[in-house]
């Protein structure tokens, strides 16, 4: 069967990673980029008529505002629907550094900063909440948000365990707070595109997908020497450690993205990839309801195998010159793949001639739309938890696999490793005092 | 199964069985090794920081035995929540004992730690000590025994949560709630339903947070099932917004086909904005019976509601729905306009293909291009010759349409035929423009093929046609174009010369049907009538060789040394130690060792050289670590400095 590519080039390094969200939503309403996308909501259809009464904005804080955070924080910050109040870090420079976007943003010093979680979550002007803050706290700050009746927009990975993905998905759905996890790639029209083409039948019956979550490696954030901890304006490292187990402070452990990522005995660059990668694998597979039943390490890779029989391969390499996060698609008649360069490679032409605009360097801006429409819609959003909790559970039964070397059977229904005791173990962790899911 | 064939079946399961008793032997064996060997060091003097991540390995291999060691760490401030990583983890009445036993002697955060992990493990035994807990002074504790007891729920903790309720001091009352909540849930997992009715409305009358009265409400509606429409309908009738967001998410829960009739029937009750909102939400119910309203609401009223309507159709319409959607595509609103082509693109089905092809050769007026451009959209192939019969229609957003149209289905070479017949007929620049952005599409599709009909253009006395056929020429490729292309170069006509160069220079190069594209570049490098023509070419030779296919390594390096005389500038001879690197031979060394003396290129050459060093055959070890080491002295590149060290160790 003849292939084709879309790619060009490889992106330049000071290339700019991708238009503003309006540019962007005008750039993909234009070429029809939304084909796959679920229905984009006009503003006047929520009775928003172009401009919305300061009574009617959405209030905005935002918890642990690091690189990553202040970068999704500036796509709510674009949005004149919404009106940022508070930010929130245990670190004194992310702070002011935050607090200095939103008060430039709105020509004031009105941005308000808090060391402790709780004391945001306890304002109750506030809507909606960012959470930027590193894995180890994702899943509890996000569960204490919703609790305390805000909506979420959870950077990933979400969760550090299989417990504590079906905790989110509970308490969402409990509370019915509307929950985003950060897994933009589920907005953008080149991996919608690829997933429609699963979806319509257009590759044919779907066999096999293929995900490269990066990594694969264990990881654990161990217990460094004691240093002395910094004051807490400048620190708080109770805080920070949060609901990971204590150890003393140590500055090499005050990196957020890193810390206790995926938590448990595993973790690492399987969930922090993976939580996109193999998102995408299951929105293709429609298993936003379920995960894989057999997990398996095979010669660095993982193979896993859904229910309906398609095959998912996590790769620990690249295999694609389509940018990061790149994914593969097959079926009995054709295969499509692409990556956060926005190209396609596919089997044939026709496939692609439908593909829509380029939106190249994983934006989080449309993401970001689709939360805040969901927040006055109460619609679910496009990475909602019950999605968050499966792609999170796949990823974490393929880190269980993958640490204790062997094949893992897994029962979706019952979120059980079947007969296999030291697998059950690795599925939750408990928290620090006082700290609960 | 015969005898003979059953008796094999059984040997192999006993013999499976067998390996598999002997292997679960063997790992039960190391388990339990690895378990005293995790004791040992948190029996022992070791420092708390070698103890902590055997606590947490003990969560996989810690077993009763493990109980007693572990307890002992709960009262280790620094410990205790490694400690209870494994006690949570460990099956058994032994861990939930050892909980149980240290509820009764810790207190404040340790406390509320151990609570949390009884909670966790659903340990029923320990109601009783949560329901003291209650009581306690400290509000945290109090607050964690409520949740837990609501995470192990039965009659028992309903009743002490629920007399909690009104009695609890508003410090812990939000967690009673949570309790209350998480009671009623289990309830709801057995069946019990009125159980559970019972407890959402204990909660909802009393004095709590707001966002536990939302829960309750939820719960409330959907424990009751169908007889929960009338509390949901009045959430949705409430002036409060978080009253109207709890019941549009429950709206989307509650199951029924008399649930979806009496919300639709609400629908007329509501304020146009709370519509679209109830709208949305009934059209995730996934029930047919939703259709109707929306279509209804999608062909009046106000358009904002119109809208939404529209786009939910995306997802709930079929080919009934397309009359109503055509109507709103062409009645003049943009917005509206936009959002039914929107619909009627992404509308599934082959029969909505056939009704939308059906309609066309009548359609007159705004519908025609409408309908031209869904077929495009669409990728409709039937509709294409009443499509091509458009392209010269009256209308000039017909023609505009049916041309971009041709463009994107036509893939036969009579509509290479067609499009080139048309543009000889147009005089207008921006339809021409329109359609030979069509004819290259097609062309590229049809291929060699298309010559025959577009070699007239080149033949034309209008110049800027025979510009748009060699372009289209250079798509169709072949010997017969490439022929036209160099006649154009070798012709009088200016500019017509300097596109024929510049598409030369730029020929695809398909090997090996073009190889003649590179001896016609070769010549005009060195006879080109103009300096622009001969650096053209030159570029196009040095990215044929590049790319073809068909030529050794030792063939490119020949070629390039061939024109060597000519590569005087910066931009040529980058170009040339592309080449020369993707074709690593000693000579492509020595060549781009040269070029290295340059300073304006010797970065890119001496990232060649790197690679070349490292993989041409035949080189030494020698020569291959002298060029490396050659490049690690003289390089500023970081990253090309890392590689030839990278190279070096490979080479020792």
């Amino acid at each position: 069967m003849k292939s084709v590519t879309t790619k060009a080039r490889t992106r330049l390094p000071n290339e700019t990673i991708g238009p503003g969200r309006r540019q962007f939503l005008k750039t993909a309403m234009k070429a029809g980029a939304l084909l796959a996308l679920p229905q984009v909501i006009p503003g006047s259809a929520l009775g928003k008529a172009g401009t919305v009464a300061p009574s009617e904005r959405i209030i905005l804080g935002a918890i642990g505002i690091g690189g990553r955070g202040r970068y999704v924080l500036g796509c709510f910050l674009q949005d004149p629907d919404l009106h940022c109040v508070a930010v929130c870090d245990v670190r004194g420079d992310n702070r002011q550094r935050a607090k200095a976007m939103v008060d430039d943003r709105y020509g004031n010093q009105d941005c308000a900063t808090y060391i402790d979680l709780r004391e945001i979550l306890a304002r109750r002007d506030i809507d909606a909440v960012l959470i930027a803050t590193g894995p180890n706290w994702h899943a509890t700050a996000s569960v204490m948000a919703a609790r305390a009746g805000k909506d979420v927009y959870c950077e990933k990975p979400c969760t550090k365990n299989i417990a504590q993905s079906l905790a989110l998905a509970d308490v969402f759905r409990r509370t019915g707070r509307v929950f985003q996890a950060g897994t933009q790639r589920r907005s953008l029209p080149n991996f919608a595109y690829a997933v429609e083409l699963a979806h319509s039948g257009r590759l044919g019956q779907l066999q096999t997908l293929h995900a490269h979550p990066g990594g694969l490696g264990t990881s654990m954030s161990g217990w460094l020497p004691a240093e002395a901890a910094p004051p807490r304006d400048q620190a708080d490292w109770d805080l920070y450690l949060g609901p990971a187990a204590w150890r003393p402070y140590n500055r090499r452990l005050l990196d957020g993205f890193n810390f206790e990522k995926g938590g448990g005995m595993t973790g690492g660059g399987c969930l922090e990839w993976g939580s996109h990668c193999v998102d995408l694998c299951q929105w293709a597979n429609q298993a936003d309801d379920t995960a894989p039943v057999e997990y398996e390490p095979i010669n660095g890779q993982l193979h896993a195998r859904y229910a309906n029989g398609v095959k998912l391969v996590m790769r620990n390499d690249g295999w694609l010159p389509l940018g990061s996060c790149p994914v593969r698609f097959e079926g009995t008649t054709g295969w499509v793949e692409t990556g956060d360069d926005a190209e396609f490679g596919a089997s044939s032409p026709d496939l692609l001639t439908r593909r829509g605009a380029k939106i190249p360097g994983y934006p989080a801006d449309f993401h970001v739309r689709d939360f805040v429409d969901c927040v006055r819609t109460r619609a679910q959003t496009r990475a909602n938890a019950d999605c968050a909790c499966w792609a999170h559970i796949a990823c974490h039964a393929a880190n269980i696999a993958l640490y204790l070397n062997r094949k893992v059977t897994f029962d979706p229904k019952t979120c059980e490793f079947i007969g296999d005791e030291q697998a059950n173990r690795l599925r939750s962790e408990a928290l620090r005092e006082p700290w609960r899911i | 199964m015969n005898v003979s064939k059953r008796h094999v079946t059984w040997f192999v399961l006993l013999v499976a069985t067998a390996v598999s008793a002997v292997a679960t032997g063997q790992d039960q064996a190391a388990a339990e090794a690895k378990q005293r060997e995790l004791l040992a060091v948190l029996q022992s003097n070791a420092p708390k920081a070698e103890k902590a991540i055997p606590c947490k390995q003990l969560a996989i291999y810690g077993t009763d035995e493990a109980v007693p060691t572990l307890m002992g760490l709960l009262a280790d401030e620094e410990l205790a929540s490694w400690a209870r990583i494994a006690l949570e983890a460990i099956p058994g009445p032994a861990a939930d004992e050892a909980l149980r036993d240290a509820m009764g002697t810790l207190q404040g955060r340790l406390l509320v730690g151990t609570i949390n992990s009884i909670g966790v493990r659903r340990d029923a035994r320990a109601v009783d000590g949560l329901i003291k807990k209650l009581n306690d002074a400290d509000a945290d504790v109090a607050s964690a025994a409520a949740v837990a007891l609501g995470h192990i729920g039965g009659d028992r903790a309903a009743a002490a949560l629920a007399q909690a309720l009104t009695r609890a001091p508003a410090a812990i009352r939000s967690a009673v709630a949570e309790g209350c909540i998480l009671c009623a849930e289990g309830y709801m997992a057995q069946g019990k339903a009125a159980e559970a009715v019972k407890l959402y409305d204990a909660v909802r009358g009393a004095d709590v947070p707001d966002q536990r009265h939302l829960e309750a409400i939820r719960g409330a509606i959907l424990a009751r099932g169908a007889d929960g429409i009338g509390l949901l309908t009045e959430q949705l009738r409430s002036d409060d917004k978080d009253r109207v967001g709890i019941a549009l998410r429950t709206a989307r829960e509650l199951p029924g086909r008399n649930v979806t009739e009496a919300l639709v029937a609400e629908m007329d009750r509501l304020s146009p904005q709370k519509r679209s909102l109830l709208l949305l939400a009934l059209s995730d119910r996934k029930d047919d019976a939703v259709r109707p309203a929306v279509l209804k609401a999608a062909q009046g009223g106000p358009n904002a509601l119109r809208i939404t309507a529209i786009g939910i159709l995306i997802r709930l319409g079929d080919a009934s729905c397309i009359p109503t959607l055509l109507q709103a595509a062409t009645e003049g609103n943009a917005d509206l306009g936009r959002a039914a082509q929107e619909t009627l693109v992404r509308l599934p089905g082959k029969d909505v293909d056939a009704d939308l092809a059906g309609r066309l050769p009548q359609a007159t007026g705004k519908l025609r291009p409408v309908l031209i451009e869904l077929a495009t959209q669409r990728e409709i192939q039937q509709s294409l010759p009443t499509i091509v019969s458009s392209m010269e229609d009256d209308d000039p957003a017909v023609r505009a349409a049916a041309v971009q149209a041709v463009g994107v289905l036509g893939r036969d070479r009579q509509h290479v035929a067609e499009l080139t017949r048309l543009v000889q007929k147009t005089a207008t620049s921006s339809e021409r423009a329109a359609i030979e952005k069509a004819l290259l599409a097609v062309t590229g599709r049809v291929g060699a093929p298309s010559v025959t009909y577009l070699m007239p253009l080149t033949k034309s006395n209008d110049r800027s046609l025979q510009i748009i056929g060699l372009r289209t020429l250079a798509v169709a490729g072949g010997p017969e174009a490439l022929g036209a292309v160099n006649a154009a170069i070798a012709g009088d006509e200016g500019d017509v010369q300097d596109e024929a160069v510049r598409i030369l220079s730029t020929w695809p190069n398909r090997w090996p049907d073009d190889a003649d594209a590179g001896e016609a570049l070769l010549r005009l490098t060195r006879s080109g009538g103009k300096m622009s023509h001969q650096v053209l070419a030159l570029r196009g030779y040095l990215q044929h060789i590049r790319g073809n296919k068909g030529l050794s390594n030792d063939q490119k390096l020949a070629r390039v040394k061939d024109v060597r005389p000519q590569i005087q500038r910066p931009e040529e001879e980058r170009l040339a130690i592309a080449v020369l690197g993707e074709a690593p031979t000693a000579g492509a060394l020595e060549l781009l060792t040269t070029l290295a003396q340059d300073a304006t290129v010797a970065e890119e050459a001496y990232s060649a050289i790197v690679t070349v060093a490292a993989n041409a055959p035949g080189l030494s070890k020698p020569q291959r670590q002298q060029a490396l080491q050659t490049v690690l002295d003289k390089s500023a590149n970081n990253g090309t400095k890392r590689r030839a060290q990278e190279a070096i160790k490979r080479l020792q």
